[in-house]
């Protein structure tokens, strides 16, 4: 990660996506951000967690979202600037308060940040944040490059307190986590004393008390603050226009998909044919901005990823303006000229536009594919997702798997958010059967724990990691306890939000800012809320085994299973190997009858590799992580372990 | 005799619901285990050929090849296969007064076998609970520990295997008869393993007609009390009529009726009540169920027996005509009904492309069987 610090202006620096909507922030003089880490937007909140001693800044890593964007609005509340960070499932956390805050307004300036993962990249989703700048009548920027991310940030808090409302900012993964060149500005000393004003008249929006009622006033208010907006946004310069005075075609575009529309219209030399009108602000959309271009011509493309939402919008304005701007032509996601799913990359902006100009697009050969394909598939040696050297959740599955098979009555496990999602595919055995958001494998099976008297006579499982717990699950768990649902919640704790880069949690002795903080033990929250609380080490596969089985026997009631081992990759295990591993080849019987190969067929650690020539198994010493897990796997004692 | 894979066990045994936890499966790789007296597959295994399907009694069991392995004479479809003699008997002088089943016959066998080295252990079956237990033991001791039925299917065939991979040998078996024909094709080294060495010395075969599905009496029986307050359960011999529930104080009779629906299906298809692949073979002699029926099969066990007698292990009287004749009749039966069974169900000498046979024997055998 670059040094985001200090370096006065205008010196450039090569900066992440990420990084440059921190600095914007920095330069815009905020004092407090909260967020909950999720790829792609994770950065964010880590990158001004380093600063906050030298810059007064308060940062941490909230419960959930709801909580993170609950402590940002205290700030601005309080008459200072704060963030909210969190990746677009967390927005629909934090969606229900968002609603009253809007209502409510704000006081210092205050932007989300809610970034997108079209395509999935790191998501099981391809949530959109921008309809709910709609649904919740507030403003949305969206950058279109890595300096537009660092100064629309920083532009955001001054909108936000024009017209006393949250602001939202979107970013996608490939701006987040890409890299650009950014001219800084000065960050602003912070002076003074803050104080929450509240003992004016009670509706008075500085004074009084903050909140979404009297109703009718209040929404009548937020929409003229959107109106306001309108009028900012009219002559907003992160709405640009690109391209001849009289384009045969008008691409209307926002975000990343800027960069593709340059790089399409650029290598089919249509600069001076084809228009690019990159939107900043798209939502509202400013209509007198938007007549001037949509007059330019008569044919017009979208190019945006995930939903048709400038798109959408677009039609209504040009339905409205119809008499002024004449009939158009579009072309999008919704006649199917630009995919409704996934990610849009230059090559589909390309294939879009030669059509559309009546043009041959050479792009890649049309066995390319084919070849590329088959040569992937030839030479490269088959790689599955799968968990990491020494993971505690591949150990944790395979007991889990074990027992549910043994018990025999085709037990499942309701899964959710975290590294353990991948327990849908083989590397977790596919025990997994339900995977949805964050604590809903908890929640799902508090449900499925009620259906026995219909007859359903299933043993039901959830997981949740340790991070998750505190995020999403205690409310399940609460539920499943209190109706005397009749589940097994097993918590992989693994010491740590693992999966987005060890950030810390409620569970933890230590805070975003690397100070003290008090670590909430799990197993007894668990217990005060009812549940019978057993505490094993994933490790040892038998007694984790035996656990569960015991369990899932006592058919009444949740029992809660800790299932304790840091991951493979925390701080407190990189590097160090507990086990020295060995095998010892005139034990290993590979692939016989009484094996069948189970450590390199099933349980299938990266550190271990099947000698096809010698058939038999080895340790893979780069890659091994020496948990020793193996050793209780391999059913001959072939593998060996020594204490290092 | 044929042997398919690990995954026609699962489909075409398990999930067909012919499987009867004799345990001949387990302990031979990570993929089946016995738990709570069902089989699992835990993970699946892509071999072509297993031990697993080999020694399993109910797929493809060839009578002729594991009768000319066993008592070197093709399959005849006796009642009682075959046989040296017929006695009734129970445990002698030397033997201390336990609990037994009936005359204790089987436990001063092996207590003879195990003091006079005919034998250095011996796979006997105790209880957990309700829960059948197999067990590997030395001892006298622990051998009258092991003493009397537990009516669940128990997989002390996994003893047997467990035995093996720790290159255990010189073992005394106790069994019932599927157990037996199980035990007799491990021996048989199916899989023509490389140093096999017969593990077995000695086998004790018990006439069985049924067993139950523990888990199908677990659900029974919770219904109506705690199962942990269960001491014991026996099943008195005709015409009883009953099952005996023993708890703390209080004794709880269920009437027969009740608890047929609990017999594991794969009992229905076996043909075998006197355990005909076993050295000696030990039944309840019902005229008087403190004494036992004996079968002696194999010049072994004419040896042990005769020893026993001598040492004052082993009380030995004869079999009254009647009884015998009945013993006939009973057995005859239920080999009749299985092989019928069998028949209608299409698991007897099924053609070669198609799932395996449970049974097979010549043609000529089921018509006289099932005269
Ligand atoms: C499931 C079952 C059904 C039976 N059905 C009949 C029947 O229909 N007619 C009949 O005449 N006899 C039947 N018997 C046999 C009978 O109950 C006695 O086991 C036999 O008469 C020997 O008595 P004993 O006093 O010598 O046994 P004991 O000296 O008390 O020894 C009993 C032995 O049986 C073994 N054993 C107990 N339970 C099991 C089990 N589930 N699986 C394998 N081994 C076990 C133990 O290892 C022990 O060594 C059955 C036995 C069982 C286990
Ligand atoms: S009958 Fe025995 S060997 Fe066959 S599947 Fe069942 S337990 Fe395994």
């Amino acid at each position: 990660m670059s040094d985001i610090k200090n370096d006065a202006p205008p010196i450039r620096h090569l900066m992440m996506g990420n990084e440059a909507i921190a600095r914007g922030a920095l330069e815009a003089g905020l004092r407090v951000a909260a967020g909950y880490p999720g790829t792609p937007s994770s950065e964010i909140i880590e990158t001004l967690a380093k600063q906050a001693s030298k810059h007064n800044l308060y940062v941490e890593w909230s419960v959930n979202e709801k909580v993170a964007m609950e402590v940002a609005a205290s700030a601005s509340f309080a008459n200072i600037r704060s963030m909210c960070v969190l990746k677009q499932p967390g927005l629909n956390v934090a969606a229900d308060f968002l609603l009253h805050l809007s209502g409510s307004g704000t006081r210092g300036g205050m932007v989300i940040v809610s970034a997108d993962d079209p395509g999935a990249l790191s998501s099981i989703n391809e949530g959109e944040t921008r309809p709910y700048a709609k649904l919740m009548e507030v403003p949305l920027l969206e950058p279109g490059d890595f300096q537009e991310a660092k100064d629309m940030t920083k532009w955001a808090f001054e909108l936000s307190e024009k017209i006393k409302n949250v602001v939202i900012l979107r970013t996608v993964t490939r701006l987040s986590h890409a890299s650009g060149d950014i001219v800084m500005g000065e960050i602003p000393e912070f002076t003074g004393k803050v104080e929450f004003r509240h003992e004016g008249f009670i509706i008075d929006p500085m004074e009084g008390a903050v909140m979404s009622a009297p109703v009718e006033y209040k929404h009548t208010l937020q929409q003229q603050k959107l109106a306001q907006t309108v009028d900012i946004f009219e002559s907003s310069p992160f709405n640009i226009y690109n391209g001849p005075d009289k384009p045969e075609l008008l691409i209307i575009t926002s975000s990343i998909c800027s960069l593709y529309c340059r790089e399409a219209v650029s290598l089919l030399n249509l600069e001076k044919r084809v228009g690019i009108l990159k939107m900043g602000t798209t939502f509202p959309l400013p209509p007198q901005f938007m007549k001037r271009h949509l007059s330019l011509t008569d044919r017009i493309i979208f190019i945006e990823e995930v939903l048709p939402f400038l798109e959408d919008e677009v039609k209504i304005l040009c339905a409205e303006m119809v008499k002024d701007i004449g009939i158009k032509t579009f072309y999008g996601k919704r006649d199917k000229t630009i995919p409704m799913v996934g990610e849009m990359n230059a090559d589909i902006t390309l294939k879009a536009l030669a059509d559309l100009m009546g043009m041959t697009y050479q792009g890649a050969p049309e066995d390319y594919k084919k070849k590329a394909q088959e040569l992937s598939f030839m030479k490269t040696p088959g790689r599955e997702p799968t968990f990491c050297p020494g993971c505690p959740h591949r150990a944790s599955f395979f007991s889990i798997h074990e027992a549910l098979k043994l018990d025999n009555r085709h037990g499942f496990v309701c899964g959710d958010i975290g590294c353990y999602s991948m327990a849908v595919l083989p590397c977790g055995f596919q025990s997994i059967k339900t995977l949805h958001a964050m604590g809903s494998g908890t929640g799902i099976a508090s449900g499925f724990g009620q259906l026995k008297r219909f007859g359903m006579d299933q043993p039901v499982l959830s997981v949740c990691g340790d991070s998750t717990f505190f995020h999403a699950a205690m409310p399940a768990l609460a539920n499943a306890v209190h109706h005397q649902s009749n589940i097994v919640m097993v918590i992989l704790d693994n010491s740590g939000t693992a999966m987005t880069g060890f950030q810390p949690h409620p569970g933890l002795k230590t805070s975003a800012e690397g100070s003290d903080a008090i670590g909430i033990d799990i197993p007894s929250v668990c217990r005060a809320m009812g549940a019978h609380v057993t505490i094993c080490d994933p490790f040892d596969l038998e007694s984790t085994k035996e656990t569960l089985l015991n369990m899932m026997d006592e058919n009444k009631g949740v029992n809660v299973l800790v299932l304790k081992q840091a991951c493979a990759l925390s701080p407190e295990k990189k590097q160090k190997q507990k086990y020295d591993m060995t095998i010892d080849e005139s034990l290993c019987q590979g692939e016989s009858c009484g094996c069948g190969r189970i450590c390199t067929r099933i349980f299938c650690c990266p550190g271990l590799i099947w000698d096809k020539d010698a058939g038999k198994s080895k340790i893979n010493p780069v890659t091994c992580a020496g948990c020793g897990v193996c050793a209780s796997v391999c059913p001959k004692g072939a593998i060996l372990k020594k204490e290092v | 005799m044929k042997t398919s894979s690990p995954g026609s066990l699962k489909t075409d045994i398990q999930d067909r619901d012919l499987c009867i936890n004799c345990g001949a499966c387990t302990e031979l790789c990570p993929y089946f285990k016995s738990y709570k007296g069902k089989i699992a597959m835990i993970f699946n295994c892509t071999l072509g050929q297993g031990k697993c399907f080999a020694h399993c009694p109910k797929a493809e069991v060839d009578l002729d090849e594991l009768s000319l392995f066993f008592h070197q004479k093709p399959y005849d479809g006796h009642p009682l296969g075959h046989f040296k003699s017929i006695h009734v008997s129970r445990a002698g002088e030397t033997m201390a007064r336990v609990l037994f089943q009936n005359g204790g016959t089987v436990s001063s066998l092996i207590s003879c076998a195990l003091n006079n080295g005919v034998i250095d252990h011996a796979i006997l079956t105790d209880k957990n609970g309700i829960l059948p237990e197999p067990r590997l033991v030395n001892t006298t001791e622990d051998t009258l520990h092991c003493a009397t039925s537990k009516y669940l299917a128990a997989p002390t065939l996994g003893e047997l295997n467990k035995a093996m991979q720790n290159k255990l040998s010189n073992i005394g078996l106790v069994g019932t008869p599927c157990q037996m024909i199980a035990a007799a094709l491990t021996r048989m080294n199916p899989m023509n393993q490389d140093g096999f060495k017969d593990p077995v010395s000695l086998s004790i075969g018990l006439f069985c007609t049924w067993a139950l599905d523990t888990r199908k009496f677990m659900t029974f029986i919770s219904s109506k009390m705690e199962i942990r307050d269960i001491k014991r359960m026996d099943i008195p011999p005709p015409p009883a009529g009953i099952a005996v529930i023993e708890k703390d104080r209080e004794i709880i009779n269920i009437p027969l009726e009740d608890i047929r629906p609990l017999i594991l299906e794969g009992c229905s298809v076996c043909p075998d009540m006197t355990a005909e692949f076993s050295d000696i073979s030990v039944g309840t002699f019902e005229d008087n169920p403190e004494w036992n029926t004996l079968i002696i099969r194999t010049e072994k066990g004419e040896q042990l027996v005769e020893d026993a007698c001598k040492k004052g292990y082993l009380t030995l009287s004869d079999l009254p005509e009647k009884s015998l004749d009945h013993l006939l009749s009973g057995a005859g039966m239920k080999k009749k009904k299985a092989i019928l069974k069998a028949g209608t169900e299409g698991l007897m000498n099924t053609l070669d492309n198609s799932k395996p046979a449970v049974l097979r024997m010549p043609e000529s055998l089921i018509k006289t069987i099932t005269k």
